[in-house]
C-alpha cells in the first residue's frame, strides 16, 4: 500500500466516521462560506493606527500629499541615511518620477549589491501596522527582501483594518493567491543570541514607509 | 517504531541531574525564563486595547482547529487537490526514513549540492540534516538559533528559541571558529555585530543554493498554501532565492480557510514572544508563474505521519491541535529547571512530555510524562486548549495498565491504596510523618536534607509541612 494510502486509513480508521461524501460537503461548504473569527474594535483613524503600530515595529513613517511627493521624499530619506541615489524598485512604483528626484531607480528582481528596495504595496493592515506585498512578474519579492533599506510607499486609502479585510480585498481583486503573499511588519529581526532583540537578521534593517494620498 | 531510534527519553533522570549542575545552561535558562513570561503576558494584555479577549479567541481557535482533526482525512484530500492544482508536488512519508528518501531523491534529481534551512521540527524528527551531509548534500539551518546549534552539532532545546541554552561566549567561540576569525571576548553590546557576521556568512549560503527546505506553520486547505511565520526573514530567503521549494510538514498542520488563518494569527505570534505579529507572514502557493524570473520552479510538499495518525479519534487527539507556539514550555517550571535537552528527543516542555511518548512508544519515555508538577501553567496559556496536564495523566495511567511503572513504584502505590483504606492506621502513621517532617526542617521551616531520601533534596528543598495532620487541623478548628 502507498504511504498515502496507509496514512489515510489510518487516520479513517482512528476517526471510525462513515459517510466520507457528507463530510467533505461539509468541508467544502466551510470554505465556500469562510467565517470570521472575533475581530478587533479599532479606536480612532485607521491611518493613525497603522502608523503608530509600525513606528512601535521599528518602522519609520512619513506622510506626503500626493504621489508624485514619494520620489522627493525618498531622495530625502538616502541623503539623510546617507545612501546612495540608486535602488531597485518593483514595478508598480516604477512609473513615479524618480529621475525627477536625482534617483537611479531600476525595476528587476534585487541582486545582493542593491543597497535599497523600493516597492508599493497590495494593501497594508492596521490594527497590526503590516504592508501585504504579492510576488508577481511586475513585483518580484527579492525587492522587499534583499536589499539592507526598504521603502515601500503606501496609498492611505490602502489601509484595511484587518488581515481578514485584506483577504476579502484580495479575493476581489484577484481571486486566487499568487506565488507569495508577503506579510511584513518592520524590519527583520532575531532574538536568538541571548535573547536580544537585534534589527536586520537577514531582511532589511531598515524600513521606512511612505504614505500618501487620501483616505478613502 | 523507528522514531525511537534516537530518542533519548529513557535517560531522562541521568540527564536532568547533569542539566541542573551545568551552572552556564542555569544562567541562560534565568535570563530566559522572565523574559519569555513578560513579554506573552504583554502580548495577551494587548488584545483588550482592540476588545478581544483571549478566552473567546482561544476558543475560537480550538474550534478552528478541532475541525480539521475531527474529519482530517477529508482535510488532507482537499489540501492536496488544491496544492497540485496550484502546481505544487504532494508526497507522503510514514516516517523519518520516508521523509530522509523523499528529500534525497528530489535533491538527486535537481542535482542539488547545497540546502539551505528554515526551521522544521519535523526535519529534526527525521534527522535529516544527518542524512543529507551523508548523501554530499550541504545541509545549511539558517535561522539564527539553528545556526548555532548546527555549528555546535547539536539539537535545538526550545522549539521557538533553539539556542536559549546558549550563552553568549560560546556563541562567539562557535561563530569564530566557524567564521575564521580569532575568538574574542564578546559582551551582550556586541550581539549586533554578531548577528551582522551571521548575515553575511548566511546571505552567500542563500544565494548559492540550490534547494530551500521549511517547515509549514500551517497548511491552508482552500488555497494549498503553505503558511510560513518567521522574524529573522529566513524563511523568505529559503522560499524565494533556491530553485526548489519542499516543504516538510506534520498532516495535521491543515487549517480550513484564509479566516481562519487570520484567526490563529492573533494568538499564535502573542503566544510564542508576545508580538502582535512576527515581522515576516508568507503565504505560499505553487511554483514560479510564467512570466517571474524568481521563486522555486519546483515545489514540493512532504506530509509526514510518523506517529500522528494513530492519536486520530483516540485518547490524544487534542495534541494534534498544537500549533507549537512554545508558551507551554515558557511557563513550565520543569522545563526552567531542566531546559529542553533533558527530555531527549525533538520536543521539550510539557508538549513533548506528551509527544515524545505518543511518537517514539510509551515504553521509550517512562519519565517523560511524570516531569510535571500538575500545576497546569501550561494548560492555562496553551491558545488552543490543551488539556496538557490531562494528557500526561493520562499516560501514567496507560504505563500502570500495562505494568510498565518499576515494581517498587507498583508495590508503594499498592500499599498506600492498602492503608488508606484503614482510617485508623492511616492517622497514625501519618500524624508521626508530619511531626518526623516537621523536626527535620530547619529554623526557616524549609527541609534542606530529606531524611529517608536525600538524593530527593540535592538540588531544592521541602517547605516543612504543619507539623500535624489534615485530621488534626481540620478537628481543631472545627472545635475553636
Ligand atoms: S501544546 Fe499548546 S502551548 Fe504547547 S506548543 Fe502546542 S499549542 Fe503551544
Amino acid at each position: 500500500m502507498s504511504a498515502r494510502e496507509e496514512i489515510l486509513q489510518r487516520v479513517r480508521a482512528g476517526l471510525g466516521k462513515g459517510d466520507a461524501a457528507a463530510r467533505r460537503a461539509a468541508a467544502e461548504a466551510c470554505m465556500s462560506n469562510p467565517a470570521r473569527g472575533p475581530q478587533p474594535q479599532l479606536a480612532g483613524d485607521r491611518v493613525a493606527r497603522f502608523a503608530g503600530k509600525a513606528l512601535s515595529l521599528a518602522s519609520s513613517a512619513e506622510r506626503v500629499g500626493c504621489a508624485m511627493e514619494v520620489p522627493a521624499a525618498v531622495a530625502r530619506y538616502l541623503a539623510e541615511h546617507c545612501l546612495p541615489s540608486q535602488a531597485v524598485a518593483t514595478g508598480d512604483v516604477a512609473d513615479l518620477d524618480w529621475i525627477g528626484a536625482g534617483i537611479e531607480v531600476a525595476t528587476r528582481v534585487a541582486v545582493d549589491a542593491d543597497q535599497t528596495g523600493i516597492s508599493g504595496c497590495f494593501c497594508a493592515i492596521a490594527e497590526t501596522g503590516t504592508l501585504l506585498l504579492l510576488s508577481g512578474p511586475q513585483t518580484p519579492a527579492s525587492v522587499s527582501l534583499l536589499p539592507e533599506t526598504h521603502i515601500a510607499v503606501v496609498p492611505v486609502g490602502r489601509i484595511v483594518a484587518t488581515m481578514e479585510d485584506a483577504f476579502a480585498l484580495l479575493r476581489a481583486e484577484h481571486g486566487g493567491l499568487p506565488r507569495a503573499v508577503n506579510f511584513i511588519s518592520g524590519p527583520s529581526r532575531t532574538g536568538d543570541i541571548e535573547q536580544t532583540i537585534v534589527l536586520g537578521a537577514h531582511g532589511p534593517c531598515r524600513v521606512h514607509l511612505i504614505l500618501c494620498g487620501e483616505s478613502s | 517504531m523507528k522514531a525511537a531510534v534516537h530518542s533519548q527519553a529513557m535517560h531522562f533522570q541521568a540527564r536532568a541531574g547533569v542539566q541542573v549542575a551545568n551552572k552556564g545552561l542555569q544562567k541562560a535558562l534565568e535570563k530566559a525564563k522572565p523574559l519569555f513570561v513578560g513579554k506573552r503576558a504583554k502580548g495577551i494584555a494587548g488584545l483588550a486595547e482592540d476588545g478581544l479577549g483571549f478566552e473567546e479567541l482561544r476558543s475560537t481557535c480550538e474550534a478552528i482547529r478541532r475541525r480539521v482533526v475531527d474529519d482530517l482525512d477529508v482535510w488532507l484530500e482537499i489540501f492536496e487537490e488544491r496544492a497540485r492544482a496550484s502546481g505544487a508536488e504532494v508526497l507522503w512519508a510514514r516516517d523519518g526514513d520516508e521523509i530522509r528518501r523523499h528529500v534525497i531523491d528530489i535533491a538527486r534529481r535537481h542535482g542539488v549540492t547545497k540546502a539551505v534551512k528554515s526551521k522544521s521540527m519535523l526535519s529534526e524528527e527525521a534527522r535529516l540534516n544527518e542524512a543529507l551531509s551523508a548523501a554530499g548534500i550541504r545541509p545549511v539551518e539558517t535561522d539564527l538559533g539553528e545556526y548555532i546549534i548546527q555549528l555546535a552539532g547539536e539539537a535545538p532545546s526550545h522549539i521557538i528559541a533553539p539556542a536559549v541554552h546558549k550563552t553568549i561566549g560560546e556563541v562567539e567561540a562557535l561563530f569564530a571558529k566557524e567564521h575564521g576569525r580569532p575568538a574574542g571576548t564578546r559582551t551582550s553590546a556586541d550581539i549586533p555585530a554578531m548577528a551582522r557576521e551571521a548575515r553575511a556568512v548566511l546571505r552567500q549560503h542563500f544565494l548559492s543554493a540550490e534547494m530551500g527546505i521549511s517547515g509549514a506553520n500551517f497548511l491552508i486547505a482552500e488555497s494549498g498554501s503553505a503558511a510560513l511565520v518567521t522574524n529573522e526573514g529566513n524563511g523568505r530567503m529559503v522560499t524565494t532565492l533556491p530553485r526548489v521549494h519542499v516543504v516538510i510538514t506534520g498532516i495535521e498542520k491543515i487549517v480550513p480557510t484564509l479566516e481562519d488563518f487570520a484567526t490563529l494569527m492573533r494568538l499564535l505570534p502573542r503566544s510564542a514572544t508576545g508580538q502582535s505579529i512576527s515581522n515576516y507572514v508568507s503565504l505560499l502557493t505553487g511554483t514560479r508563474g510564467a512570466n517571474e524570473t524568481e521563486g522555486p520552479e519546483k515545489t514540493v510538499f512532504i506530509l509526514v505521519d510518523n506517529g500522528r495518525a494513530a492519536l486520530a479519534g483516540s485518547d490524544f487527539s487534542d495534541m494534534l491541535r498544537c500549533i507549537r507556539c512554545g508558551a507551554c514550555m515558557n511557563h513550565c517550571p520543569v522545563y526552567f529547571s531542566l531546559g529542553g535537552h533533558a527530555y531527549g528527543w525533538v520536543y521539550p516542555g510539557p508538549m513533548g512530555s506528551v509527544l515524545t511518548p505518543l511518537y517514539t512508544g510509551i515504553e521509550n519515555a517512562l519519565d517523560l510524562p511524570h516531569a510535571s508538577t500538575g500545576c497546569n501553567q501550561c494548560g492555562s496559556v496553551c491558545p488552543v486548549n490543551i488539556p496538557l496536564p490531562a494528557l500526561m495523566h493520562r499516560l501514567r495511567e496507560i504505563q500502570d495498565e500495562r505494568g510498565l511503572r518499576p515494581r517498587h513504584e507498583r508495590f508503594a502505590l499498592r500499599a498506600w491504596g492498602w492503608l488508606a483504606a484503614r482510617p485508623g492506621l492511616y492517622r497514625l502513621l501519618t500524624r508521626r510523618a508530619a511531626r518526623y517532617l516537621r523536626w527535620l526542617a530547619d529554623d526557616s521551616g524549609r527541609i534542606r536534607v530529606l531524611g529517608l531520601a536525600p538524593g530527593w533534596s540535592d538540588g531544592r528543598d521541602l517547605p516543612a509541612p504543619p507539623g500535624q495532620t489534615f485530621h488534626e487541623l481540620y478537628a481543631a478548628r472545627k472545635r475553636a
